[in-house]
């Protein structure tokens, strides 16, 4: 039993940080703008389920109260509903999705615009300050996500009974590998050889006619709205929102070290990193038992170090990551005869 | 006795000026904007806790001590890790990669660090302040007066360096054309490391001087970074003065405008203080990229009057 609940967890933690990787990876590995805030996207999708979902219900029940202090009876109540109704839990679940997917989008484009067209430096900064902004308001202004203390989000699969924890990892899941064909398919098709070439030499993208600050505002939208979904998603999956948790430590750097382990502009190989990072996390926090006693500090410090170490050491020896970056040929001359001829 | 309140903005305007000279340099030099220096600023602070409660000696005879170590670890930062790298023709962007993650390494030791005095000095490590090490003149806390004869002394010996020293004019070169000023003779890569040497330095100061009046905590200078960010983005990035103005005047608005508005808003404003540099970013950005030495003052001043 708890080594399913045990495959469960990372099952999730990897579905959560496979979406977030590959959004990462389409904005920064492909279109070549260093994103610092990643989290900022990912608590968009987090408030958004703190905030619509329990507050539709509870005018739905016409429940009278507060949605914030009376939080724990209201949800209580609700999640009792929700058991009872697999429809409406869906149809719920997947309004807050596209609901999320629409603030991704804003969040994305409202955090670029000022910057997109002085540099990357200043667009890295802006990113990062925004990021951190949006986790102040909600550490601050309550009715948004409870203030510092959190808010617990309706539970979506409390129809599931016992198996709530299988269909949400599950579901997590497979919303990351619908998305790894998504990214996937975006980033191979023309417009990924269009993001590379933004990436690579803006000056000579501009002289063929690409619209760079477009591509990148566009790009910067895209990614978010899947951040945002992972960020929903973790909320549903945690079944509670405290905007405090959400670090850049855990939700920006760390989805940095995984797509620089893996391959940057390589989706296959995000998914490698991911899966390694998240076997090695899982590792460490295996063995933190047993090293506390004999250290005078917190394990998770030498974590963070850990990571940070291995950030450098990659750029150092290995900037290419485990599986490096496709080149994507020219077709053969005999090919482009063929076609010249039909 | 001194308001409370001015004496936040006196100390914090003036301290953020020189963190925010250091990181321009940084930037001016070697166009690195440098995600791990407020961390630096944190080790001052560590180093003046551990100078007050563990070696029992004032914290204004171990200021250089403060200047040397932060300005030694950012001198390892560029000499081991960013110059080889720059060398292999890695991007800026895996530059800016690079600072980020060191910052973690730097938050890592630190709390490490602030662990280590707390379970084995059972001292208060992880928030504190020191203001009662502090020396008092004529009344006033030390800090008040200390830190802006600092931040003045800075901007006059660095300006003084610039422009009378023949380093300081190798320096200037280089920061103007690179390639150009190594083709005279001089050396660009001593130059960098000089420059990051003595950013390192001003953040190591500045945050020795930050516990003497600011509660500390392992990430204060992290948080500071963002404010560090919107000052010498408002200042212009490629002016030393245009730093401290930019630090001046984003550290006032963040304590004097914080605490302006909650009057007129109530005090629950006070929270939103982080905010305030991510405004002055966005409005820098939307408005003039190059900040407040970049803009043309005079044209746009006679432009008016013509049209009057």
């Amino acid at each position: 039993m708890a080594a399913i609940d045990f495959l469960l967890d990372m099952l999730a933690t990897v579905g959560v940080y496979l979406m977030l990787t590959l959004s990462l990876n389409l904005d920064s590995g492909y279109c070549g703008i260093p994103n610092f805030g990643k989290v900022l996207a990912m608590i968009a999708g987090a408030f958004v389920v703190a905030f619509f979902p329990g507050r539709i219900l509870a005018t739905m029940l016409g429940m009278s109260g507060d949605f914030v202090t009376d939080n724990a009876s209201m949800i209580f109540q609700i999640n009792s509903f929700l058991a009872s109704n697999f429809l409406i839990s869906t149809a719920l679940f997947i309004a807050t999705i596209i609901v999320a997917i629409g603030f991704g989008m804003i969040v994305g484009y409202v955090s670029t615009r000022p910057a997109v067209k002085i540099g990357s430096g200043p667009l890295a900064i802006t990113l990062l300050v925004m990021g951190e902004g949006l986790r102040v308001i909600g550490t601050n202004y309550a009715p948004l996500a409870g203030g510092s203390i959190g808010i617990s989000a309706p539970d979506v699969f409390a129809w599931a009974g016992g198996d709530r924890f299988l269909v949400v990892s599950v579901v997590v899941f497979v919303f990351s590998v619908a998305i790894f064909f998504f990214v996937n398919r975006l980033t191979n098709a023309p417009l990924g050889r269009m993001l590379r070439a933004v990436r690579d030499n803006e000056i000579a993208a501009e002289s063929l006619g690409i619209d760079i600050v477009g591509v990148k505002l566009k790009t910067m939208m895209v990614s978010s709205a899947i951040a945002a979904v992972a960020g929903a998603l973790y909320a549903f999956y945690s079944g509670a929102v405290i905007s405090t948790a959400y670090t850049r430590a855990s939700w920006t750097f760390i989805p940095w070290a995984m797509m620089l382990l893996g391959g940057v502009a390589n989706n296959v190989g995000v998914v490698t990193g991911v899966f390694t990072f998240v076997f090695l996390r899982k590792l460490i926090v295996m063995y933190k038992a047993e090293l506390t006693p004999y250290l005078p500090f917190d394990v998770l410090w030498l974590e963070l170090i850990l990571y940070g170490v291995m950030v450098i050491l990659i750029l150092m020896y290995r900037p290419e990551g485990l599986i490096p970056e496709k080149r994507t040929p020219t077709l053969k001359m005999s090919t482009l005869k063929k076609m010249q001829k039909t | 006795m001194v308001e409370p309140i001015v004496i936040d903005g006196i100390v914090y305007a003036t301290l953020l000026a020189c963190m925010t000279i250091g990181f321009t340099l940084i930037l001016m030099s070697t166009k690195i904007w440098n995600f791990a220096y407020g961390s630096l600023a944190t080790a001052g602070a560590y180093i003046s806790l551990t100078a007050a409660e563990v070696w029992k000696l004032s914290i204004y005879s171990q200021l250089l001590t403060a200047f040397v170590l932060s300005g030694i670890v950012s001198f390892v930062l560029y000499r081991f890790l960013v110059r080889p790298l720059s060398q292999r023709g890695i991007s800026l962007d895996g530059l800016f990669v690079l600072t980020f993650a060191f910052n973690f390494v730097l938050l890592g030791f630190l709390n490490i660090y602030a662990d280590y005095l707390t379970n084995v000095f059972k001292l208060r490590a992880r928030l504190f302040f020191l203001r009662g090490a502090d020396i008092q003149i004529f009344g006033t806390p030390g800090v008040v007066i200390i830190s802006p004869l600092l931040a003045v002394s800075i901007i006059v010996v660095l300006h003084l360096f610039l422009t009378r020293t023949k380093f300081g004019t190798a320096m200037r070169a280089t920061i103007e054309n690179p390639p150009l000023a190594g083709s005279v003779g001089v050396n660009v890569n001593l130059v960098y490391s000089v420059s990051w040497f003595l950013a390192g330095g001003l953040a190591g100061l500045a945050g020795a001087l930050l516990p003497l009046w600011i509660l500390c905590y392992p990430n204060i200078g992290d948080v500071i970074m963002l404010s560090v960010f919107a000052a010498s983005i408002l200042g212009g990035i490629h002016s030393i003065y245009g730093a401290v103005i930019g630090g001046i005047i984003a550290g006032l608005a963040e304590v004097w405008g914080t605490s302006a508005l909650s009057g007129v808003f109530g005090s629950g404003v006070i929270q939103y203080r982080p905010l305030i540099p991510l405004i002055i970013v966005v409005v820098i950005f939307l408005t003039a990229p190059e900040g407040i030495t970049g803009i043309e003052w005079r044209g746009k001043l006679t432009k008016r009057m013509r049209k009057v």
